[in-house]
């Protein structure tokens, strides 16, 4: 395989008048032509900064590109001025991101960021580069590429704008693209249909890719060649199958050990006794509508999140909410906690009819069910040290003497695993980890007998969300609590829950004890969830298939 | 186009606001001390000839009879007569209307053309001597008020210069553009120093924005990043910023219009409330807010037009 592509001692450094930090050291690899090779690591480690260094779009003037060299087809590109650089950003190097919705110009057709690269590079006429950009659009899978290039990106889903923004960077045949997280926001079977298409691409074109992820997984089932980075530096790379069978570097190991996917043989999640119980939720034919639209002259019409849903959730039960975004899982949640109006049917937290006696169920909601986010610093007042926010619940709880309060906090942080000395932090110096253990220690700060957790493991890094998870799995066993894990992660579902809730477009499609569902699933629907879970091992094919299932803009 | 649907139904939303509109005018312009008679015919009048005026223009009813004439003769399309100049109000607002208008866009082009290039300067050299500048002089606009400096640009461009004529209004278009270039400024300084302040912040997000960045690695030069990209983005916001400050601008007309002795509403309301011209103070009053609903009408059509997002119907 010849080489495209070669980085040799790359160093990056942040400086300014106060402090130094080395960013990127010593950074080597290289990348043939028409290999995919899988930059793996967690936030923070440099991978996306080692990227945009290669197409010299740091994004700050305190970064500096301190050594190395980067070789593009032979040519020295590392320290290539401006007016050289453009004529391969694009040209030679096309780019695609994790957030598709950001990076698209809202106000700018498709077509238009199609065909400004077109007319750019390649000096294209508008109507030559009109009719080229409709070509692209159909092959990286839009339906009606003609009307896709009129419309705008908000027209679209999540997986149809990483479509266009693919269209938009392999417009002008470059050799290489640099894939930065470009699935981390999309669902998982659309996750798995993008892959397939940039594999599609890649034996198409003779495309060579650099998959930027913090998902092993997601390179296990791409890659050709994988790179471990950590705190800027490469620490292990090699041939996939090599790497993930014999990994040498311990960091390696760990992410491995933290994949979700490899089922968590020493943890089986406990069955429990349900027949004689009284259920803690008890949820019935339960219907959610939110107006939407409507106005002085039109009719309001209703969006049905929930459509008459019904399920159990009994005391000391782990109970995981799976699906993709938008299937009603935390509308259902909410609706379960009175946090949202029911529009029909009923919720009863454990005898108390919340539909019925409203007031006093929601009182005991508030002492008795606590509530952990997806976004731990958003969740978390920034003005409120982590010791004022836990001793705020349970001052209004007014079960705690006052004396008593710095105790219980520290207790609580002792529960969580934070150092007691966190009770003195603001959520702007601690980790996203940290701060939702934090979370955590607020929501038990009530005593609660039902945790709500609603995507809390989404936003960290795998080797943190298996912490967090350890974290939950302790507390359930030691505890007695209940846990309902709303999730669209099914690995994570898997490894800490007994019992699993499938939704779609706000209906239970399917449940049952979890080793039953994911070994033979009943449903088409969850079957296809199930088979497009990035998996660490190498041999199995990505789910899912090359054709969008949502063809049609919104 | 089925988002510029909300045109059709919006004027139906206007009618409660200019109903509330009529009610506090009507009142406010009454709560105003001095006999409106007794101004009209002097402080020497006998009480017969007073009782005979306000007879003739209905003052001697209560008010809230005077309110239902009030509203009786706007269906009718009049406003009611003048006190001072004898002649409905309707009229008279017709025969001023146009000076005010040609102010107010005057005073909106020549902000926009002072905003947009002084923002982009000082956004592209951020943190450097160009844009300290740029942020000291536009703080500054804010705080000068517009009658200081509507005396000093006639002192420098038409005493001192003689570039410009010094006041008034002219009859030919050539002469009405001259008339209005220093009115104008003297509005538009102030209002660009707000915009610039906005603008300037919209371009540096949208410099540091993701839709930059993916623009810079499909190797888009710097200049198209900026003018193709970051400045559609950042016009946005502006033109709701310029909707909410146009009725700011408004009231700013009124002391321009008397600094440059500019024959339009702005002077017509200021000498309707020194003679307790009520008719005219509530004409001039109900004509500008009609002008700022409609110009927000414009402004929401405008964003719609800038904006694929937005969809109000």
């Amino acid at each position: 395989m010849t080489t495209l592509l070669e980085v040799r001692g790359l160093s990056v450094a942040f400086r300014d008048h106060a402090e130094e930090r080395q960013l990127l050291s010593d950074i080597d690899f290289s990348l043939g032509k028409g290999e995919i090779l899988g930059l793996v690591g967690e936030s923070g480690s440099g991978k996306s900064l080692l990227c945009r260094t290669i197409v010299g779009l740091m994004p700050s003037s305190k970064l500096h590109l301190d050594a190395g060299s980067v070789r593009l087809d032979d040519e020295e590109i590392a320290r290539l001025p401006e007016a050289g650089m453009l004529r391969i950003r694009g040209k030679k190097i096309g780019m695609i991101f994790q957030n598709p919705t950001s990076h698209l110009d809202p106000v700018m057709r498709i077509g238009d960021q199609i065909v400004e690269g077109l007319r750019f590079h390649r000096g294209l006429g508008r109507t030559e580069a009109l009719e080229e950009a409709r070509s692209i659009l159909g092959q990286v899978g839009f339906p009606d590429p003609a009307r896709g290039l009129k419309s705008y990106a908000h027209e679209f889903s999540g997986g149809m704008r990483q479509r266009a923004m693919i269209a938009i960077a392999l417009a002008c045949d470059p050799e290489i693209l640099i894939a930065d997280e470009p699935t981390t926001a999309l669902d998982v079977t659309i996750q798995a249909q993008i892959l397939k298409l940039l594999m599609d691409l890649r034996a198409m074109r003779g495309l060579s890719i650099i998959l930027i992820t913090h998902d092993l997984g997601v390179v296990a089932q791409t890659c050709d060649r994988i790179a471990v980075m950590r705190h800027g530096r490469i620490v292990e790379q090699g041939e996939k199958r090599q790497l993930l069978a014999n990994p040498q570097a311990a960091y390696t190991r760990e992410l491995i050990a933290s994949h979700p996917s490899l089922p968590d043989e020493e943890h089986r999640p406990l069955e429990h006794e349900r027949s004689h119980v009284r259920p803690i939720f008890e949820v019935d034919d339960l219907d959610v509508a939110f107006p939407i639209g409507g106005g002085l002259f039109r009719k309001r019409r209703d969006f049905r999140a929930l459509k008459r849903v019904s399920l159990q959730i009994f005391p000391g039960e782990t109970v995981g909410i799976v699906g993709e975004s938008g299937s009603g899982k935390s509308t259902l949640a909410r609706a379960m906690l009175g946090l949202t109006p029911i529009s029909a049917g009923h919720a009863t937290f454990d005898g108390s009819v919340l539909t019925l006696e409203r007031e006093a169920t929601l009182k005991r909601l508030r002492s008795e069910a606590a509530m952990v986010f997806q976004d731990p610093f958003n969740a978390l007042n920034p003005r409120f040290t982590i010791g004022e926010t836990i001793a705020e619940v349970l001052r209004t709880q007014g079960e705690t003497p006052p004396e008593r309060i710095r105790e219980r906090v520290g207790e609580l942080l002792d529960m969580v695993g934070l150092e007691r000395n966190f009770a003195g932090r603001k959520p702007r110096s601690m980790s996203g980890g940290q701060c939702q253990r934090a979370g955590i220690a607020r929501a038990l700060a009530v005593n609660p007998r039902v945790i709500i957790a609603d995507e809390c493991v989404a936003a960290l890094d795998v080797t943190i969300q298996a912490q967090i998870i350890d974290l939950f799995r302790h507390l359930a066993e030691t505890t007695g609590l209940t846990l309902v894990f709303i999730a669209h992660d099914l690995a994570i579902v898997r490894n800490l829950c007994e019992r699993v809730i499938v939704m779609h477009h706000g209906q239970i499609v399917e449940e049952g004890q979890c080793d039953e569902i994911f070994r033979s699933p009943r449903e088409d629907y969850t079957a296809a969830l199930i088979a497009a879970i990035p998996d660490i091992d190498p041999d199995r094919p990505i789910g899912g298939t090359a054709v969008p299932a949502e063809l049609q803009p919104a | 186009m089925h988002r510029f649907r909300f045109i059709l139904y919006r004027p139906i939303q206007f009618i409660p606001v200019l109903f509330g509109i009529s009610v506090i005018t009507f009142v406010l312009v009454r709560l105003i001390p001095g006999d409106p008679a007794r101004i009209i015919l002097g402080t020497r009048a006998s009480p017969t000839a007073l009782a005979n005026i306000r007879a003739q223009y209905g003052l001697d009813e209560p008010m809230w009879v005077q309110y239902l004439f009030f509203l009786k003769n706007l269906g009718a399309g009049e406003m009611g007569r003048s006190t001072l100049y004898k002649i409905d109000v309707l009229k008279l607002i017709a025969t001023r209307i146009e000076p005010t208008l040609a102010l107010v866009a005057a005073a909106v082009i020549l902000s926009l053309l002072i905003a947009v290039p002084f923002a982009a300067l000082s956004a592209r050299r951020q943190g450097r001597p160009t844009d300290h500048v740029v942020r000291i002089v536009s703080t500054a606009g804010i705080g000068f008020p517009p009658f200081w400096l509507g005396v000093m640009l006639i002192i420098l461009f038409s005493v001192k210069l003689g570039w410009l004529p010094v006041s008034g209004y002219g009859n030919t278009l050539g002469e009405k553009i001259q008339h209005l270039i220093l009115p104008g400024l003297t509005i538009a300084l102030s209002l660009s120093a707000v915009l610039t302040r906005s603008l300037r912040a919209g371009m540096i997000a949208g410099l540091k924005s993701d839709v930059a960045t993916a623009a810079r690695a499909r190797g888009m030069p710097e200049n198209i990043v900026f003018w193709r990209h970051v400045v559609p983005n950042a016009l946005v916001p502006t033109v709701n910023l310029l909707a909410i400050n146009i009725g700011w601008l408004i009231g700013g007309t009124v002391v321009v219009e008397s600094v440059f002795a500019i024959p339009g509403m702005g002077q017509l309301l200021v000498r309707g409330i020194f003679t307790r011209d009520y008719m005219v103070v509530q004409g001039v009053a109900m004509t500008f807010a009609v002008a700022t609903v409609l110009i927000n009408l414009l402004a929401d059509i405008l964003t719609v037009a800038l904006d694929p997002r937005v969809d109000l119907s």
